[in-house]
């Protein structure tokens, strides 16, 4: 596998690099966001994906806790009722921040939680226990679904769990199993996606509208439009293949972007948009009936990331900007998106919203309006009270 | 006197009651001989003597002022013979009436007039006044205040007045009203008279893009590359859309090159992509093409657009499919008349994510062994075995699903009236289809004197992007061939569950066997009945006697639709589909 910071870097591919960045802060944070790839055959979307698994931090959990308990906020149902000093007795750990794939052969006891054969089968001491599955077991990480727009067109049922999981930050997860408690844990997770929109069964918002609704921001994936880009990914890949290049370097790298991240994920706790920023947001979804709150929250919330990520001292409103493509590309019409967009650069909202001007009559039809009403109408203090108001039924009878 | 005013008050608050309960309604009312009141835009119809259309889905306050939430404004318009009348009278005698209102509103002698001038005054600011030498607010016209009017305000023959008014003081509109028409007469002007009203949708004008588009090759600064991406997208999109395909722009964009043997004519143009005046105007204002002495020509930005839209074929290629797979917005009135009543067949597949117990006694289905072993050994603990054993009732299975393939042929009229709009909805409808479903999509045109196979049976996209773009319409009619053309296809390929849809704007004006040519397509029709084949006619309101009539001889059923536009025929199919699914 290409090592993460090995990859040719372009303009249509840079915005998923920044985002899979982000979402690491994001996650190690405590505050999930949701990113979705789509593009063409061979764009690098599950690439970059696979790759960004080398920056992933560690994070600390309960000694053995196959549920990633966070010592200091322990979740799931064995160690949630335990006090300070029983856990404390547990001891903990230090592992890599999950990062588990949802495949397509995966089946809602995989994905959610199933009865543990191993247990149920086990012939001195058979007894019913819980195996959770991929999601309850990438807390505190990211889980990675290709190709999700099938996915969701063949596990309609995966999907409706993905919906709960993605749903609010955290989110939850259920689990149910016959002759067994139901189970309801709190899932802290970042879901990374990747289709291929013109591939069947189509984009995913058309598959599953409000799976499609739950990712924070979606990158389209651009090709390289120059040579020396695609030289450079060309030298890449044939280097790989001679293997001569520097293992070493490429880890000082990612161990250097991992101390940075625990520091970005710091800043991230303690920095706050500020009031104008969140105005103009919510500006933006009032004046463009924006229909999704989930748009904006990830607007601002993908703005301070990204302010952070790029070192700018402050949040910026291009930082905000720069969001504004990708978490409303897949939630709102082209159109509107690029009026949102340029509509920020003073251009009249007049001009933006409606277009009468269009309505511009030639001169001939003008002139036939002129003489267009027959005079000598009677005036209203001439009227009769019952004859004032007239409806379309009442003056032309003969239409109903 | 007293009494009078006290009754016209009360008239007022009546009429004021009624209005409230006609906009609730989304409807407009005339009000006098010479009024029109509603919260909606008014257009006169054009020839029609005394028409006025309201149209219903474009708010007055939001088309007409800049608001933002609609209903919140009154639009009156009281017309009048042409000539000249100035704003300022109107405002004048308007202001004059509003106050007298508010004296009404409240005569208790306590109230100071001061508070009655400021109340007034209140609505004063409230309330636009449009006549053809000028606008502005009554407050401002008052103080001798003028605005210019923008060349959309287009007043020629009667005065506007947009109120801001809520709804429980809709009495004031009638004092209002009856204020202009005296300022009206007082001018010299006969009132004209209104005949009709029309409630109507406006027709989604194709929005002028050149408003907001960017054009990306300009130099602009402080654009993140993402947004100049968009606007690049969109730009091509939004071509793409008017013109059918990648390729078709540019062949467009082509026949605006100096090179004279790619040039098109005019007439060509037309015949293809109906009217294209407006969009050329539009490339204008944007410097796609500039008009010389020569002709016209495209500009440096023009070619860039056409050099970005070569390299990026592709990506624009699958960004426009996936546009074609999204459903339109619903739009406009269907009626369906008849029924199918031809049998569909289904293709069953087992759902692997699904299962189920067994509870029928063929046995049969996909065995789910993971699960059935975990239920059975759940099972045997409860019995108390000592080993594990399967009995019936452990037994899983996996779920069995099915689907409805329908193989689509379209029947499309290419007569010359289908030019432009229409040839690019049906069009559409092939390649969302194609795209959007599983099925094979055939295309079938018939113009001139005959029909043509322009896309036989397929599943691929480029094939019939290929033939869609060779469609041409102009000339005659000659549907019977059309539909025998159509049942040969589909009877000599293997199709699951055939469809023959039929698209038309017009009437059968070419026959096949006779010198009649309805006559022959409704005998062409039977044939489709005989073939069993489902049959489904999109027509519209003028035709309907006689297609409905084909459809009957076709055993299939009609749809008559409003406008032949994409959301229509789409919402048709999608219809279609899943009465197909519930049968």
């Amino acid at each position: 596998m290409k090592p993460y910071f090995g990859l040719a870097r372009h303009d249509g591919n840079q915005p998923l690099f920044n985002l899979v960045e982000m979402s690491i802060i994001s996650t190690l944070a405590g505050e999930p966001l949701h990113l979705h790839a789509e593009g063409l055959r061979g764009t690098g979307k599950t690439t970059i994906m696979r790759a960004a698994r080398e920056l992933l931090p560690k994070i600390t959990r309960i000694t053995g806790c196959i549920y990633n308990c966070d010592p200091d906020r322990p979740h799931c149902p064995l160690h949630r009722h335990m006090s300070r000093e029983e856990i404390k007795a547990l001891g903990t750990e230090e592992i890599d921040m999950p990062f588990l794939e949802i495949s397509h052969s995966a089946k809602v006891g995989t994905v959610a939680g199933s009865i543990d054969l191993a247990k149920i089968t086990d012939t001195n001491n058979p007894q019913a226990a819980l195996l959770p599955g991929i999601i309850p077991q990438a807390h505190r990480g990211i889980i990675f679904i290709d190709e999700i727009n099938r996915l969701a067109d063949t596990s309609p049922e995966i999907t409706d769990i993905l919906l709960d999981v993605m749903g609010n930050k955290p989110g939850r997860l259920q689990i149910e199993e016959a002759g067994l408690p139901t189970v309801e844990i709190t899932i802290q997770v970042s879901v990374w996606a990747a289709s291929n929109p013109d591939e069947d069964p189509g984009p995913l918002e058309e598959v599953r509208r409000q799976l499609s609704d739950r990712f924070d921001m979606v990158v389209y994936m651009g090709r390289p439009s120059s040579v020396d880009v695609v030289v450079r990914m060309l030298e890449g890949s044939d280097r790989a293949r001679r293997e001569d290049f520097d293992a070493n370097s490429f880890a000082a790298k990612n161990q250097e972007f991992r101390q940075r991240v625990r520091e970005m994920a710091e800043t991230y706790r303690v920095t706050e948009l500020p009031d104008f920023l969140r105005n103009f947001i919510a500006r933006v979804y009032i004046k463009h009936n924006l229909e999704s709150i989930r748009a904006i929250e990830a607007v601002q919330q993908g703005a301070v990331l990204y302010s952070i990520l790029k070192k700018h001292k402050q949040i910026m409103i291009n930082d905000v900007i720069e969001m504004l493509p990708l978490a409303l590309k897949h939630r709102v019409d082209g159109d509107t998106l690029v009026k949102i967009m340029n509509g920020l650069e003073s251009k009249s909202s007049r001009d933006s919203i409606l277009n009468i001007k269009d309505r511009r009559p030639s001169k001939a039809t003008k002139e036939r309006e002129e003489a267009y009403f027959d005079g000598g109408a009677r005036r209203l203090k001439d009227m009769g009270r019952q004859e004032i108001i007239a409806t379309e039924k009442a003056l032309n009878p003969n239409d109903f | 006197m007293k009494v009078d005013r006290k009754e016209a008050f009360n008239t007022s608050s009546v009429v004021g009651n009624y209005l409230n309960i006609y906009f609730g309604q989304e409807q407009g009312v005339r009000l006098g001989e010479s009024g029109v009141v509603s919260l909606k835009v008014h257009q006169v119809v054009a020839g029609r003597k005394g028409q006025v259309k309201i149209l219903t889905n474009r708010d007055a306050g939001q088309c007409l002022l800049e608001f933002i939430d609609p209903g919140q404004v009154v639009h009156l318009c009281v017309f009048h013979q042409p000539g000249n009348i100035h704003p300022r009278e109107v405002a004048k005698r308007i202001f004059w009436a509003i106050e007298e209102y508010v004296q009404q509103e409240d005569p208790h002698p306590s109230y100071i007039e001061k508070d009655t001038l400021q109340n007034a005054v209140d609505h004063a600011l409230r309330i636009q006044v449009v006549t053809c030498e000028g606008k502005g607010l009554v407050y401002d016209l008052f103080q001798g205040q003028l605005e210019p009017l923008d060349p959309e305000d287009q007043v020629v023959n009667h005065v506007r007045v947009l109120i801001k008014v809520g709804s429980d003081r809709y009495g004031i509109i009638l004092p209002i009203a009856a204020a202009v028409e005296e300022a009206i007469v007082n001018a010299g002007l006969e009132l004209g008279k209104v005949r009709k009203i029309i409630h109507t949708r406006a027709k989604e004008q194709e929005a002028n893009f050149s408003d907001y588009v960017l054009v990306p090759w300009k130099q602009l600064k402080n654009v993140s590359s993402l947004t100049l991406r968009e606007n690049r997208n969109q730009l091509v999109m939004r071509l793409a859309a008017r013109f059918g395909s990648i390729e078709e722009v540019e062949e467009f964009l082509s026949s605006y090159s100096p090179n004279i043997f790619h040039r098109m004519s005019k007439d060509q143009q037309h015949r293809k992509w109906g009217n294209l005046e407006e969009n050329l105007q539009q490339f204008e204002e944007l410097g796609i093409i500039k008009k010389t002495l020569l002709g016209t020509f495209l500009t440096r930005d023009g070619k860039e657009l056409k050099e970005f839209i070569l390299n990026h074929k592709c990506e624009l290629e699958a960004e426009i499919r996936r546009n074609i797979r999204r459903k339109p917005k619903k739009s406009g009135k269907i009626h369906k008349l008849g029924e199918n009543i031809q049998k569909v067949t289904n293709i069953e597949y087992v759902n692997y994510n699904k299962v189920k117990r067994h509870n029928d006694d063929t046995w049969s289905g996909h065995l789910a062994i993971p699960q059935t072993l975990m239920q059975a050994k759940k099972s045997s603990l409860l019995r108390h075995e000592s080993r594990l054993t399967i009995q019936k009732e452990d037994l899983q299975f996996y779920e069995k699903r099915h689907y409805i393939p329908m193989d689509v042929c379209l029947l499309i009229d290419a007569s010359a009236s289908m030019a432009g709009e229409k040839r690019q909805a049906a069009c559409y409808l092939a390649e969302h289809l194609l795209l959007s479903g599983r099925e094979k999509v055939a295309v079938v045109t018939f113009q001139e004197m005959k029909a043509r196979l322009a896309v036989p049976f397929t599943k691929n996209q480029k094939i019939l992007s290929r033939g869609l773009k060779n469609v041409r319409p102009g000339g005659l009619t000659p549907l019977a061939d059309g539909i025998i053309t159509s049942v040969e296809v589909i009877r000599s390929t293997r199709v699951n569950n055939p469809v023959l849809i039929l698209i038309t704007d017009g009437m059968p004006n070419f026959p096949l066997w006779s010198f009649d040519a309805k006559r022959d397509a409704l005998e062409a029709a039977q044939k489709i009945a005989e073939l069993k084949v489902r049959f489904i006619c999109i027509g519209v309101e003028s035709n309907r006697d006689y297609l409905k009539e084909l459809a009957d001889c076709g055993k299939g059923k009609l749809y008559v639709v409003d406008d032949l536009n994409r959301s229509n025929l789409v919402d048709i199919m999608d219809y279609e589909k899943r009465v197909a699914y519930s049968s």
